[in-house]
């Protein structure tokens, strides 16, 4: 038992990690129906960053200033090199994405250098040990910083206007056009609140451990979690983040025992395979709309 | 004569002139050309080197395969670097014979892609004498047999218990089998009643699994085997803690990168795990000390190595600090710098034997029985004329780290030979035997 607990609580760390990205895809898909492939890169450029910042203004202050430079960056990315493209094909701009991907984490990985980086993060590889089962500070960090972001996010569609303006173009966005919605407005904040949530993603990944230019293939994992809570859901991304990382880490300690003949550890590919049977049995996820085609 | 059989007749002479033209090189012949310029051999020219200290001199050609944005780029271009300091030395100091060495002409990046490699080695094989740096081994493996046919030296940066059985290797150091035989036989001198072994699939991990697990038979030691995947690949190394943590072993010897190091020493280390765990030489880089589990580190790993540590008191050494100048020299800088006194006796030999071409490269290898590499190799490196278990390094030192060291590390166990790796006869590469 205490090794299920011990596994789903660095699950729901690992979980955390997921959501946050995944956050940051939904958030672009509702506003422009694209997919953005660009966010492994801002994660991994917001680690670099904050590996860079904290040791000379403390880690808190880092990440904070990390994920708003990554947001600008984002912004900046967004009104380059996809706001041009708006009214392309979905799939031109999806391509697009990638490229950025590729431009942004080359960079970013350029200034990782030779060793490995730490984000100077204050949780280390500490736990508290609760009957026999451990719980790293780090992973409990990454949960609480992920409710609080998820609060203060849904608090944003609510109640600023921003917000409702975003929510409005998601629904409609030509109503929402006709409504005054400054629709470029809309895919401006939606890019950069996606590039400053995979910044605090990259440094709760890189948390606890080195990093190196390679970080970036956690995110990869976030494309499974949206497809399980749902393309356009944001709750479904949260809770299909915590579901991915739990599935994930359960998986990989109870490898051994499941699959003793296996040399590799299928824990890693869990998320893939449960985003296959998603996308068998139940395509637009678990919160997605259900897409209706009049035939 | 039609124009396109004229063209091709005007082709034919030009090809033939130019043929014999390079054949009337300098010394008729034995060992000029090549590199591109054409000639006898391969990755030989009576040209000077692109940057020569010296313009009278010909140049030899070697080419280099490495990982320099991959996965072992930490081992690639400091091992890179260290070979061209090398023979950036050996250049300014006269060269070898009335040649000198360009060793980064032909430097190639497979970014650890085995296919890469080998279309690299393609790429390069037709103006070079020799390979000086091929990383990897299924990488290495994957030319093998065309540099077999074509008789193409190769100097493998790694340490798989293969190499002993080609003839066209030059491989130096302990092989990670035998480092692990020698881990195992330590941990049972000092008392261990058992060992595990964390290790990733493939060639490197299961060749120092297979060794781990002879000598625990030998020893009479409990054995577990613990695989593992990489950071990178997403596994966060959680199932190999909880592994060790049930094993409960009283050693660990554990092949990975040192990223899973930081994770698997950190990760039982927090939950109370006290033993040992001894790794293998590339599960080591100072830069995981300050990680979240550079204490555990500290006061938990020993790494095992078959070379001297880069700060030790060796004449080639302070030569190698020297030559690294302002860039911060580890481990990998060191054994590519060491390295280099290899295949520096080989082209001695050759051009001294009249053999400076790829075959004679080849047969001069094999007749050697040892170098002299001024202290920065392990004894028995470069005995290539015996058989198999003659050529087998079997040295093998443990190192602590130690903050005060500008290596990080410093010797815990002077280089021995355990007596499991002493006796053991092979008879085929470890990893095979999985």
């Amino acid at each position: 038992m205490t090794q299920f607990l011990g596994a789903v609580a660095g699950g729901v760390g690992l979980g955390s990690v997921y959501a946050l990205l995944a956050l940051g895809f939904v958030i672009i898909y509702k506003s422009m129906r694209v997919i953005s492939f660009a966010q492994p890169a801002f994660m991994l450029a917001g680690a670099v960053l904050v590996s860079y910042l904290s040791p000379s203004i403390g880690f808190v202050p880092a990440v904070v200033v990390g994920a708003i430079a990554i947001a600008g960056v984002a912004l900046v990315v967004e009104r380059v090199a996809i706001r041009p493209m708006v009214g392309k094909a979905v799939f031109v701009i999806a391509i697009i994405t990638i490229g950025i991907d590729i431009v942004v984490r080359v960079v970013a990985g350029a200034f990782i250098g030779r060793d490995p980086r730490q984000v100077g993060d204050p949780w280390g590889i500490d736990a508290w040990e609760i009957g026999g089962v451990y719980i790293a500070h780090r992973h409990i960090a990454a949960f609480l910083v992920t409710t609080v972001l998820v609060l203060a996010l849904f608090a944003f569609f609510r109640w600023t206007p921003i917000g409702l303006a975003m929510r409005a173009s998601a629904l409609d966005q030509e109503a929402a056009m006709a409504q005054g919605v400054s629709v470029g407005a809309v895919f401006a904040v939606s890019w950069a609140l996606a590039g400053g949530l995979a910044a605090v993603a990259g440094v709760f990944a890189a948390s606890g451990r080195t990093m190196d230019q390679n970080l970036w293939h956690i995110a990869l994992a976030a494309l499974p979690v949206i497809i399980l809570g749902g393309l356009d859901s944001l709750g479904g991304a949260v809770i299909g983040g915590l579901l991915i990382g739990v599935a994930q880490q359960v998986v990989a300690s109870y490898h051994r025992q499941w699959f003793p003949g296996l040399d590799t550890n299928i824990g890693s590919i869990t998320p893939y395979l449960v985003m296959l049977v998603v996308l068998l049995v139940r395509p637009y996820g678990l919160f997605g709309t259900r897409e209706v085609e009049r035939v | 004569m039609n124009r396109r059989s004229r063209r091709l007749g005007v082709l034919a002479s030009a090809l033939t002139l130019s043929v014999a033209v390079t054949g009337c090189g300098r010394d008729d012949g034995d060992g000029d050309g090549g590199g591109g310029g054409g000639g006898a051999a391969p990755g030989v020219t009576e040209e000077a080197c692109p940057d020569a200290v010296d313009d009278n001199k010909g140049c030899i050609y070697l080419g280099t395969i490495t990982d320099l944005t991959g996965v072992f780029k930490g081992v690639g271009e400091p091992f890179t670097a260290g070979q061209k300091a090398f023979w950036d030395q050996v250049n300014a100091d006269g060269g070898v014979g009335d040649y000198e060495v360009n060793v980064s002409e032909y430097v190639k990046d497979s970014g650890y892609d085995p296919e890469k490699h080998a279309e690299l080695f393609n790429e390069i094989k037709d103006d070079i004498l020799a390979v000086t740096q091929s990383l990897g081994t299924a990488h290495t493996n994957a030319i093998l047999e065309d540099a077999t046919n074509e008789s193409i030296l190769l100097g493998p940066a790694s340490l798989g218990s293969n190499w002993i059985f080609d003839d066209i290797s030059i491989e130096v150091g302990s092989s990670y089998c035998t480092e692990a035989m020698n881990i195992v036989d330590y941990a049972a001198d000092e008392g261990g009643k058992s060992v595990a072994v964390v290790h990733f699939p493939g060639d490197y991990g299961d060749d120092a699994m297979v060794g781990a697990r002879i000598a625990a038979e030998e020893r009479g030691l409990e054995f577990t085997d613990i695989t593992t995947g990489t950071v990178d690949g997403g596994d966060d190394q959680s199932a190999a803690v909880a592994a060790v943590l049930k094993a409960k072993p009283d050693y660990v010897v554990i092949a990975t990168s040192p990223k899973e190091v930081a994770a698997v020493v950190g990760g039982t280390a927090q939950q109370g795990y006290q033993g040992r765990f001894i790794g293998s030489i590339p599960s080591w880089n100072a830069a995981i000390l300050a990680s979240p589990a550079g204490p555990a580190i500290e006061a938990m790993y020993l790494q095992a190595s078959s070379f001297p540590t880069w700060d030790a008191d060796v004449p080639g050494m302070e030569k190698m600090r020297e030559a690294a100048g302002d860039t911060a020299p580890n481990d990998w800088f060191s054994i590519g710098f060491s390295s280099g006194y290899v295949m520096k006796a080989i082209l001695e030999k050759a051009i001294d034997d009249d053999k400076l071409d790829r075959e004679g490269m080849v047969d001069v290898a094999n007749s050697l029985t040892g170098i002299d590499s001024e202290g920065t190799l392990p004894e028995g490196t470069a005995n290539w004329a015996g058989d198999p278990n003659e050529d087998a390094v079997r040295v093998t030192q443990l190192n602590k780290v130690d903050q005060a060291a500008s290596s990080k590390v410093s010797v815990a166990v002077d280089p021995f030979t355990g007596p499991t790796a002493e006796g053991y006869e092979f008879t085929e590469p470890c990893y095979l035997m999985k």
